[in-house]
């Protein structure tokens, strides 16, 4: 019975080869970018899960109730760590992490490494199992260096590493190492990465942190009794707060801070490890906000539906020629679900298909989704049985939905009907023309939302940042000494090209060692409180990154004096509230500074925020992390190359190379590009689905009217009539689509648009566009069908019957 | 075999209704060859659908061998279409996918026999008709006369104890019509298979040894 079934369905498939084109085309597509969505969202949902810990391992964050609203810190001093050892009940080990690129040599052999300084319980409390070494003393001692496998590799090719002295460079000086350990590699769904691990004593400015309760640098991890949950762990963290963070509640309390209901201003929180890869209090989170994941799987939802979509449409007109087949196997005796279970089959053969062809069509796309939307995917994934099964179930699901509804519909006409042939298209066009609706609403959805982003992104790199971007290169500084970064601003000076040289303690943007900062301050000034934000900078600061002085002057080498001298933007001007800002003395950290010069504001930071206050400290002897060069050539391209080379001939260690800062201001709106390009290909899937789709039922609608097209030409309709008349059923279909979809993409863009602190409005030409696109594609899609009837001889199509 | 007991049927039209049949009694004896006739619209087609458990009556009873069947629920009437009764229909309704054999295969194949019991089956009615070398070919691919002969081979192969054809002839010139004709008749003397035909034509009716004439829902004479 199956084979024939089968049979059945494999010379229909042939017969009408444009359909089963249309349908496979479009599930194969729609079931390989749902698998490469779902395969995503999974991958993100996967962080951590490897961690037995997961559960009890948490991350504490700092969060105050200012006045201005919750403000939220991540790092916490040094001797937190201890206090909440001794004396919060529950808490049972406790690490902080620090750390960053270092270089470490081993012989001639010189690479950088992420090396992370932990503390002696990390490796006990996180799930990286050690190949060779002990895991209770491999971080006993401060000159105790733990690889990863792969590093050790790297390092060490045959050799066995445990017990080889290595060094590493840590701030300016190289520190001897003994490895100890080597752990598994560490997979790459982890949210806590590493290349190497030292002890957190190691930390460059150790003995300035040690036990000072007033800088906090680093986050800190910590590992609770399995019967300790998030809750009454909060709570037992309480007061923790009170006792050693009474300063800061009290300058809390005193600016204004509004108290939670509870009447706290200030609590440390947690995040279990679970939940730190999607959070975004986290350090070690993606920047990936929790309903990312969501919207993959949204997105995969609806491409499919759509596929579905044409899958029902198409069956179901199709099966109405089939009538005489469905009344015939009734009369010789076929049951209802017999019937069903035929048709259903002849779905699950198509969907089959297109599941292979899917796979193939997902292994050959996998590097260039990987390389578009910045994933790290594997087919690797499908070693998991569970999503094996998954797929599997979601697949016979999808076969269900598209199968089962036309079958159980073809199932139950009524015989006699189909035996007479009255059966007729127009029957369930309620049904058919609701789907086309929802397809072209979810196109239209997706089109205005592309459009919005498109034009948000566009806004945000035609916006003026204050700074000049397009001229000014930025080399992270990788640990150079400050020999190499002074024998590079000579040797640089000298270069034709290059108009002015500086330095800062961060960068603009982000470079392309992929970190970004910030360092906030508060001071009281005449009794009131403020907080600014704070840059150490090298002479020539201004001048090269073009920033505009509203009063005063930069920092200048004519006047000695300037290292205790102070340039501020206007919106800390505005706050100081003085009529001249020049000249008036600020303490922040008990050391006075006079401002010198007001400079206009510019964006420092990313444009989801306000411009905040700033200020401006000048130490050409401090740590510049940041190199800017400002060059004016019409050969950008040669000067970069230029700079480079003498940056690494300077500097042989440097890990980053220099870039552009129009580059780094990009790479501020990494997720919101990407988010884009993720919309733009899911609005583009959904159109050309929707299309085909379209396209066949035009085809189906045209074949049922030819005779009625040929009485109205025998009765004298014109050809530009009779196109008006089959399109505009097409159109008012479209056109509720995209009423339907406006107020829905409003809402949401307007909501994704509010994270940004400017933004471009929404305007109403743009849904009246997106309509006139839709109408368009529509128009297009149907007239080569329309227009063929309207043009056919009329003899032809009235012959038939 | 047969008996229809003031079987009326009626389809709702707006707010009232439009009579097909009205009490219509009527009784068929195993191993008659009966033609029903009368003009268009007289309700003949509905008859025989009724005859053939593919409509139900609105009012009335019908025994088939001696049992209620009007009421029947789709299990059991199903099983009446898988063995005891064939259709025979006007534009012949082969499925335009399957080949001949595999047309004529499928009854039994919904009579869940086994693979060789079918394949002798199919071997013996294609025999029978004369048409194994046309066994592989597609319906399109024959003459008109042919599908019916396609058609009726189906129809017979399960053995069923009537045959209903519905103006079995109606789409094939005389010469054709003859053989189908010729056909039935043997079917009926040698095989006695009871026939049930709705038929136009005079000629076609001859075959057959009893007429019911029916006009505007009722059984004249």
């Amino acid at each position: 019975m199956f084979t024939s079934y089968l049979k059945i369905a494999w010379r229909n498939l042939w017969k009408q080869k444009m359909f089963a084109a249309v349908n496979m085309t479009g599930m194969s597509i729609a079931i390989c970018a749902a698998l490469l969505l779902s395969l995503t969202a999974y991958h993100e949902w996967s962080y951590d899960n490897f961690q037995e810990n997961r559960d009890h391992v948490y991350q504490l964050y700092r969060q105050d109730n200012t006045s201005k609203g919750v403000r939220v810190n991540k790092s916490f001093s040094e001797p937190m760590a201890g206090v909440l050892q001794k004396e919060v009940p529950g808490v049972k080990r406790v690490s902080r992490i620090a750390g960053g690129d270092m270089p470490v040599r081993y012989k001639d052999k010189n690479i950088y490494l992420d090396v992370e300084m932990v503390d002696a319980a990390f490796l006990q409390m996180f799930s990286f199992p050690l190949q060779k070494g002990n895991q209770q003393t491999a971080l006993g001692s401060l000159d105790q260096l733990v690889l990863t496998q792969k590093t050790a590799e790297v390092l060490f090719h045959q050799e066995n590493p445990v017990g080889k002295a290595v060094e590493v460079k840590i701030g300016d000086n190289w520190k001897p190492f003994v490895v100890s350990a080597v752990t598994d590699n560490i997979p790459d769904n982890s949210s806590i990465t590493f290349e190497a691990l030292a002890r957190f004593e190691n930390v460059e400015d150790y003995s300035n942190i040690r036990d000072n309760w007033n800088v906090s640098s680093y986050p800190l991890m910590v590992q609770v009794e399995p019967a300790l949950d998030a809750a009454a762990f909060n709570k037992s963290l309480l007061p923790v707060a009170h006792k050693y963070l009474a300063d800061l509640i009290s300058s809390l309390k005193s600016t204004g801070g509004i108290p939670d209901k509870d009447g706290e201003l200030l609590r440390i929180n947690s995040i279990a490890l679970k939940d730190v890869h999607l959070s975004p209090y986290s350090t070690f989170g993606s920047g990936l906000r929790s309903f990312y994941p969501w919207m993959m799987l949204m997105l995969a939802g609806l491409i499919i539906g759509i596929a579905c979509i044409n899958f029902i449409n198409l069956s179901i007109a199709r099966s109405f020629t089939r009538g005489s087949e469905i009344g015939l196997r009734k009369a010789l005796g076929a049951m209802d679900r017999q019937l069903m279970l035929q048709f259903w089959s002849e779905a699950f053969l198509l969907c089959f298909v297109s599941l292979i062809v899917s796979l193939l069509l997902a292994v050959v796309l996998l590097p260039y989704y990987n390389a578009t939307f910045q994933h790290q995917l594997s087919f690797q994934l499908f070693h998991n049985g569970w999503i094996v099964l998954g797929t599997a179930l979601g697949f016979f699901l999808v076969t269900l939905l598209a199968g089962g509804y036309p079958a159980w519909k073809i199932a139950r006409v009524n015989i006699i009907q189909v035996l007479k042939g009255k059966l007729s298209l127009n029957r369930g066009s309620g049904v058919r023309n609701g789907l086309i609706v929802f397809q072209f609403m979810v196109a239209a959805l997706l089109i205005s939302c592309t459009a919005v982003v498109w034009q948000q992104m566009n806004f945000i790199r035609a916006t003026p940042l204050g700074y000049n971007t397009a001229q000014v290169i930025s080399i992270p500084a990788d640990n150079a000494s400050p020999q190499s970064r002074i024998a590079f601003r000579n040797k640089v000076a000298s270069e034709p090209s290059v108009e002015s040289v500086t330095g800062s303690i961060l960068n603009l943007g982000i470079g392309k060692d992929g970190s970004s900062g910030n360092w906030t301050r508060g001071f009281d000034y005449k009794g009131g409180h403020l907080n600014t934000q704070c840059i150490v900078v090298d002479y020539d600061y201004a001048k090269t990154l073009d920033l505009k002085l509203v009063a005063g002057r930069d920092f200048s080498r004519q006047y000695g004096t300037d290292s205790a001298g102070v340039v501020i933007n206007e919106q800390l001007a505005r706050q100081l509230n003085e009529k001249e800002p020049l000249g008036v003395i600020l303490n922040p950290g008990g050391q006075p500074y006079h401002v010198i010069g007001v400079v206009k504001d510019y964006h420092f930071e990313s444009l989801h925020k306000k411009i905040e206050p700033l200020m401006i400290t000048m130490d050409p002897q401090s740590r510049m992390n940041y190199l800017f060069v400002k060059v004016n050539t019409n050969h950008p391209a040669a000067a970069m190359e230029r700079i480079t080379a003498i940056w690494k001939e300077v500097n042989p260690l440097a890990k980053n190379d220099p870039g552009f800062l129009d580059e780094n201001t990009d790479r501020m709106y990494r997720q919101e590009s990407r988010f884009s390009k993720i919309f733009m290909s899911g609005a583009v899937l959904a159109i050309v689905i929707s299309c085909m789709g379209l396209f066949a039922i035009a085809v189906l609608v045209m074949a049922q009217r030819r005779k009625e097209i040929g009485i109205r030409k025998v009765l004298g309709a014109s050809v530009g009539s009779i196109v008006m008349l089959l399109s505009r059923d097409f159109l008012k279909l479209v056109l509720i689509a995209v009423l339907v979809a406006t107020p829905i993409s409003w809402y949401l863009m307007q909501r994704w648009l509010n994270g940004f602190a400017f933004h471009v409005e929404i305007h109403w030409w743009l849904f009246a566009s997106v309509c006139l696109l839709a109408v368009v594609i529509a128009l297009a899609t149907t007239s080569l069908q329309t227009v063929r009837a309207a043009l056919s001889n009329p003899a032809d199509s009235l012959k038939i019957d | 075999m047969i008996q229809l007991q003031k079987i009326s049927k009626h389809y709702p039209v707006g707010f009232g209704k439009n009579e097909i049949l009205k009490d219509v009694d009527l009784t068929i004896e195993e191993g008659e060859f009966v033609s029903i006739m009368g003009p268009s619209g007289s309700g003949k087609s509905t008859l025989l659908h009724i005859l053939g458990l593919l409509e139900e009556p609105s009012a009335g009873q019908y025994l088939f061998q001696g049992e209620r069947v009007d009421k029947m629920n789709e299990k059991k009437r199903t099983q009446l279409h898988r063995g005891a009764i064939g259709f025979v229909f006007q534009a012949y309704h082969l499925i335009d996918e399957l080949t001949v054999y595999e047309n004529i295969e499928t009854p039994l194949l919904y009579k869940s026999l086994s693979g060789s019991e079918r394949k002798s089956k199919v071997a013996d009615v294609l025999d029978r008709f004369n048409m194994v070398a046309k066994k592989d070919l597609f319906p399109n691919q024959l003459s008109g006369g042919q599908q019916q002969l396609v058609g009726i081979a189906r129809a017979i192969v399960a053995e069923p104890r009537v045959i209903l054809a519905d103006e079995p002839t109606g789409n094939l010139h005389s010469d054709q019509a003859k053989v189908i004709m010729e056909l039935f008749k043997q079917l009926n003397e040698q095989d006695k298979i009871t026939i049930i035909q709705v038929t136009h034509s005079d000629l076609n009716a001859t075959y057959g040894n009893r007429i019911i004439q029916i006009r505007d829902g009722h059984i004249q004479g």
